[in-house]
């Protein structure tokens, strides 16, 4: 009967033991720690509940599905549940980055609007407030594509407040009350925040960005040129050699990656080699 | 003479069936078992037998009742030092080997390292299985298993020994081979306590009984003490008489071949046959008196009930 | 000592049983199946593979210790080979722990061997040795230790098939408990919202044990957290064993 007793006791001290220390946990940091895998939110919800644990596997799931869903050129609405696609991805996951920053890529390029762009950016900023390079973003296409400069400015401000932002977003909000931005602006913006970045996902993401402005820049050019060409001689060249042939350019453009860009000698389009969201 | 083990009054009352229906499997036993002596505890099938065992060994929680071993409480791990104990059909780790199982059991024992290899060696000898030595005891035959199984009981030379059924399954030779150990072991000094219902085995090794049936004890004692030395009655085969001749005397069992097997109640009558045999020139090839046998005075026990 | 014995034993028993391997193996093919997963993905590649890494190891490391776990005690009883062991000078309480222990140390083999084939990949894929992964193993391995107490619990009394469904009963209980939380903060104050609190608490909270999150994205936990989340298990297991041994002493076994 003494065993039983001592027994008895061991078990009711550990119980409260053990109670008291999950109220401690409980309190303590889990809540601290933003967009924490426990965050209980309605949307997703039915996913979340399903993945006991294991949401963050879901999230890289989910997020691999839909790349797949969105580079599909055959489905016309695809993009009329892009908004909670996408926030199903954050509610499982809101620290994992590349769906916020893929997303607004995917809006940008496939639907042109930057409002859902600029939308997916601060899905992402207001589950991670200590990245800079939502903000950065969101105001540099406020900037550039939306012509919206208090807009641009705002974003400017918020990005320009989180520690370890580049210098180059204090000079961007003086300059966003006075002008258009033009090429050689974006360009440096990105080279510097390229080069001062120590984050690989940021680099990432710069070199996103100079990729994107070096194509438009290039593609602007040939095109102009095959305008010229067509002018001089009634048509499309074959291939885009022959505009050097023709000694309208010293030589063809490579992008960014040092690959050649696609030419369509019908249509005279020219177009990336690769989908600048997917590269 | 020192008591070995004691039990008193022991209940137990069994909760059985989907809708707990009470059944009551020990129904107050009691009976004690002296040093040195080879015990012998006897009933039918479902009497209890195996639930007293399992009551001594700790198995069991008894409901009411008494039980000490050497003395002692009998749930003391000092007490279960110094016993043995053979389940019923037993089952082991099949995956070890011989040696493997018995070093298992020895350090449970805490026999210490250099003293288990000797006794493991000498107890394979003793029941016969050195050559299987680094056989797994998945690939035993149920002989060798029975006698792996009481090598086991021995692994930490126990006082008293607790067999339950240990023949069982045995042809004829296996089972003279564990009836001569159990001899040694009573030689040895050790105290055997032997669960059985074959009852010339019984017979055969033991000094005193008890025997259960429905939860009681019905009898205990000596051998000699409990069965009548009387003579119930007397066999005597004989040729060279016609049967009719020996009509009255007692009753003819069995005639063919020209013998006769006849069976006499009446001692007077024995004598009048043998002066017929006498007289007639006839042959008397056995004459065996019967006494009562321990199946006569279980069966007389089981019947009574 | 004699647990320790009967753990030795325990440990033989369990590395030879054949479900260990299938697991394993199956482990060991979903890590790897994430490489390829991983070619699908835009961005952080690694971040797919230590995802499915950890929760492959978690996942089966709690199959094998339920699977396992739910069939130790059972099989004893059933087989009789218990009879030997426990009239034994032995306690019972030392033939439990000694079972505990014995399975305890076969999933740590497990595990280790498991996180061998996930470093190696992730090595392969980062040229690092990622070390900061080993802290959500090893707080996989305090999860897996709470579990096995548990299918111990449950063996001690009942079939493995039934066994098996509770520990995975305890198992999800543990995983959802935030969302009883979330249930409680709706319910007004009074009563009902006090015992619904005390069941919250009482019930065990596994995610205490989940950093995966964290150590794939590199946070940083608080060693607070760290520490009282060990305590937290070892204290959860410390009350389920000594369940399990009061559910065990007075068992007759028939």
């Amino acid at each position: 009967m003494r065993r039983t007793t001592s027994l008895i006791l061991i078990l009711g001290l550990s119980c409260l033991l053990f109670m008291g220390l999950k109220l401690e946990i409980d309190k303590a940091s889990r809540q601290k720690i933003p967009g924490s895998s426990i965050i209980y939110v309605p949307s997703g919800k039915y996913l979340k509940t399903a993945t006991f644990g294991f949401s963050s596997l879901m999230a890289d799931i989910v997020y691999i599905w839909a790349i797949q869903y969105f580079g599909n050129l055959a489905i016309p609405d695809k993009f009329d549940h892009f908004v909670h696609i996408f926030s199903i991805i954050s509610d499982l996951d809101p620290r994992y980055v590349d769906p916020y920053e893929v997303g607004a890529l995917i809006a940008l390029y496939d639907t042109k609007d930057v409002s859902l762009a600029i939308k997916l950016l601060d899905m992402g900023f207001a589950k991670n407030p200590d990245l800079w390079i939502f903000p950065l973003e969101a105001g540099h296409y406020a900037q550039l594509y939306k012509k919206d400069f208090p807009l641009a400015r705002e974003y400017y401000k918020k990005a320009m407040d989180i520690p370890g932002a580049p210098d180059i977003v204090k000079r961007l909000y003086a300059n966003a009350a006075f002008k258009t931005m033009d090429v050689k602006t974006a360009w440096e913006t990105w080279l510097e925040v390229y080069e001062t970045a120590t984050d690989e996902r940021v680099k990432k993401i710069a070199s996103n960005h100079l990729y994107n402005i070096k194509a438009t820049v290039d593609i602007q050019g040939l095109r102009s040129v095959l305008e010229k060409y067509k002018a001089k001689y009634g048509r499309y060249p074959d291939k885009l050699s022959d505009i050097v042939t023709a000694g309208l350019l010293p030589y063809i453009p490579k992008d960014y990656d040092q690959k050649d860009y696609g030419y369509n000698p019908k249509t005279g389009d020219v177009k990336t080699a690769v989908i600048p969201w997917k590269r | 003479m020192k008591t070995v083990l004691d039990i008193e009054n022991v209940h137990k009352l069994f909760k059985v069936g989907f809708i707990p229906k009470k059944k009551e499997i020990l129904k107050g036993v009691s009976f004690s078992v002296a040093e040195g002596e080879i015990f012998g505890y006897l009933g039918p099938n479902g009497a209890g037998k195996t639930t007293t065992l399992k009551c001594i060994l700790g198995l069991i929680f008894p409901d009411r009742g008494q039980i000490q071993i050497f003395g002692q409480p009998y749930l003391e791990p000092k007490a279960k030092e110094r016993l043995g104990f053979l389940p019923e059909n037993p089952y082991f780790y099949d995956y070890l080997t011989a040696r493997e199982f018995l070093d298992f059991y020895a350090q449970l024992f805490r026999v210490k390292k250099d003293e288990r290899g000797k006794r493991i060696a000498s107890l394979l000898s003793l029941v016969g299985l050195e050559t299987a030595r680094d056989l797994q005891l998945r690939k035993f035959s149920r002989g060798m298993l029975q006698r792996i199984g009481l090598a086991q009981a021995l692994v930490n030379e126990p006082s008293l020994v607790l067999l339950d059924e240990p023949l069982g399954g045995l042809d004829p030779l296996g089972r003279k081979e564990i009836r001569d150990i159990i001899i040694r072991l009573k030689a040895e000094g050790k105290t055997v306590l032997l669960c059985s219902h074959i009852l010339q085995d019984i017979e055969m090794i033991c000094d005193r009984v008890a025997i259960i049936v429905g939860g009681k004890i019905l009898s205990q004692g000596s051998l000699t003490d409990l069965i009548s030395e009387k003579i119930l009655f007397t066999e005597i085969t004989l040729s060279g008489l016609d049967p009719k001749d020996l009509a009255g005397l007692g009753e003819s069992l069995s005639a063919h071949g020209g013998r006769t097997l006849i069976k006499v109640f009446d001692e007077e009558k024995i004598q009048e046959i043998l002066d017929l045999v006498k007289s007639r020139r006839a042959k008397i090839h056995s004459l065996i008196p019967r006494t009562q046998t321990l199946e006569d005075l279980f069966v007389e026990m089981v019947k009574s009930q | 000592m004699t647990i320790k014995v009967i753990a030795l034993n325990t440990f033989k028993e369990a590395i030879r049983d054949r479900i260990l391997y299938l697991l394993l193996f199956f482990a060991a093919l979903s890590i790897l199946v994430s490489r390829v997963l991983a070619l699908l993905t835009v961005g952080d590649r690694a971040k797919v593979i230590k995802d499915v890494g950890l929760a492959s190891i978690s996942f089966f490391g709690a199959l094998m210790a339920i699977l396992i776990g739910t069939g130790l005690v059972y099989k004893e009883i059933e087989k009789r080979t218990i009879f030997t062991l426990i009239s034994k000078p032995m306690r019972r309480h030392e033939f439990l722990l000694g079972k505990f222990f014995g399975l305890v140390l076969t999933l740590l083999v497990m595990l280790v061997l498991m996180s061998v084939i996930f470093l190696a990949l992730v090595f392969f894929h980062t040229s690092t040795v990622e070390w900061k992964l080993l802290l959500a193993i090893l707080y996989i391995f305090i999860e897996l230790i709470l579990i096995t107490a548990v299918a111990i619990l449950f063996s001690s009394f009942s079939t493995p098939i039934l066994s098996s469904l509770f520990s995975l009963c305890f198992y999800l209980i543990g995983h959802f408990s935030w969302s009883l939380e979330t249930l409680i903060k709706k319910i007004p104050a009074g009563l009902l919202r006090v015992l619904a609190q005390i069941v919250y608490t009482i019930l065990p909270d596994l995610e205490n044990f989940n950093f995966k999150t964290e150590v794939v994205h590199g946070l940083t936990i608080p060693p607070r957290v760290l520490l009282y989340s060990v305590a937290y298990g070892l204290l959860y297991t410390v009350f389920i064993l000594t369940l399990a041994v009061l559910v065990f002493r007075r068992r007759d076994f028939i």
